[in-house]
């Protein structure tokens, strides 16, 4: 017999102690995780969605890009196309403007109307805006195409919310 | 427009510019052709909300006649013109139907409105991305036979 020998009322004091702190961390842990928890909440992602068009690409001439994001309807999660005009302007500056005719809601096309050559041209009712998105009094459209606010990550270009003038 | 209320306000707000409706026409059957009907009736659906999107301000979009593959001809053609009547005289333009269902080719020349018959995709082996492509180049087709059918009309 050793002279460290553990007594009946050591090992049973040691063994409640343990299980005792368990339990009591057991009830603890999800209390403390509850009280941080708006901390660590991640915040939803910027508004901003990346679109595959790299910068330095965009032309003086209006080009289609396309980009994905997620629409949740209630509960029903979908996966979106959206679309978006881009092009640099004189000064060099990235404009990104929304595809929605501010009419009736139809999707703009560039440059389609014959008579009508470097215009935004609407197919349902013949709306039309000038390059940079001003719609040309005469014509259905009664505000000029709403723009996309811009950023520019690792050279590709991230779209915002599409925002009325 | 979409058959929903808040396109509908839209709609009977700004009704003399949306001279339009599509109908898109869902065969439904349970013998052995249920599989292609379902195929026919899902592409219909994917392919008729892209379009909405693309021609919102002009065109109305119906919620769709689903109609038995087991009725007679005749019948599902004097059912389809009863609502051609009542659209026109509800003052809409043109009229357009939309499906897969090649048996409506036989009794085209019976309508008033438009029949555009797509051959119905197997879209349900397709991942998404290549699904929305696809989607894409068909309802680009379809662009352009709205456009020409206004401007002749105009």
């Amino acid at each position: 017999m050793s002279k460290n020998r553990v007594s009946r009322r050591q090992f049973l004091n040691y063994t409640l102690t343990g299980v005792g702190g368990f339990m009591a961390a057991g009830m603890l842990m999800p209390m403390v995780r509850f009280a941080v928890d708006p901390v660590l909440q991640s915040k939803g992602e910027s508004d901003f969605i990346p679109t595959p068009q790299k910068v330095d690409e965009i032309t003086e001439e209006p080009t289609r890009v396309d980009y994905k994001f997620e629409q949740v309807d209630a509960w029903y999660t979908s996966e979106e196309t959206g679309t978006a005009w881009v092009y640099k302007d004189e000064k060099g500056e990235i404009v990104a403007l929304s595809p929605v005719c501010k009419h009736l809601g139809c999707v703009v096309d560039w440059n389609t109307d014959k008579s009508n050559p470097e215009h935004f041209y609407c197919p349902c009712h013949g709306g039309l805006y000038t390059k940079d998105g001003k719609n040309v009094p005469g014509t259905p459209p009664i505000a000029a195409l709403d723009v996309f606010p811009i950023k520019e990550v690792d050279g590709y270009l991230y779209l915002g919310k599409a925002e009325p003038r | 427009m979409k058959w929903n209320s808040q396109d509908i306000q839209l709609f009977i707000k700004e009704r003399e510019y949306i001279d339009t409706a599509v109908v898109p026409l869902y065969p439904v059957s349970f013998r052995e052709d249920m599989k292609q009907s379902v195929s026919m009736t899902e592409f219909i659906q994917l392919l008729s909300g892209q379009l909405e999107k693309q021609f919102k301000g002009r065109l109305l979009m119906l919620p769709g006649i689903s109609y038995l593959k087991t009725l007679s001809e005749d019948k599902l053609t004097s059912d389809l013109k009863e609502w051609e009547d009542e659209l026109i005289s509800q003052g809409f333009k043109h009229i357009f139907y939309i499906t897969s269902d090649s048996d409506w080719k036989t009794v085209e020349d019976k309508l008033t409105g438009g029949l555009i018959w797509m051959p119905s995709i197997p879209l349900e082996n397709m991942d998404d991305q290549y699904k929305n492509s696809i989607l894409d180049d068909q309802v680009k087709q379809l662009l352009n036979l709205f456009v020409r059918k206004w401007q002749n009309n105009d």
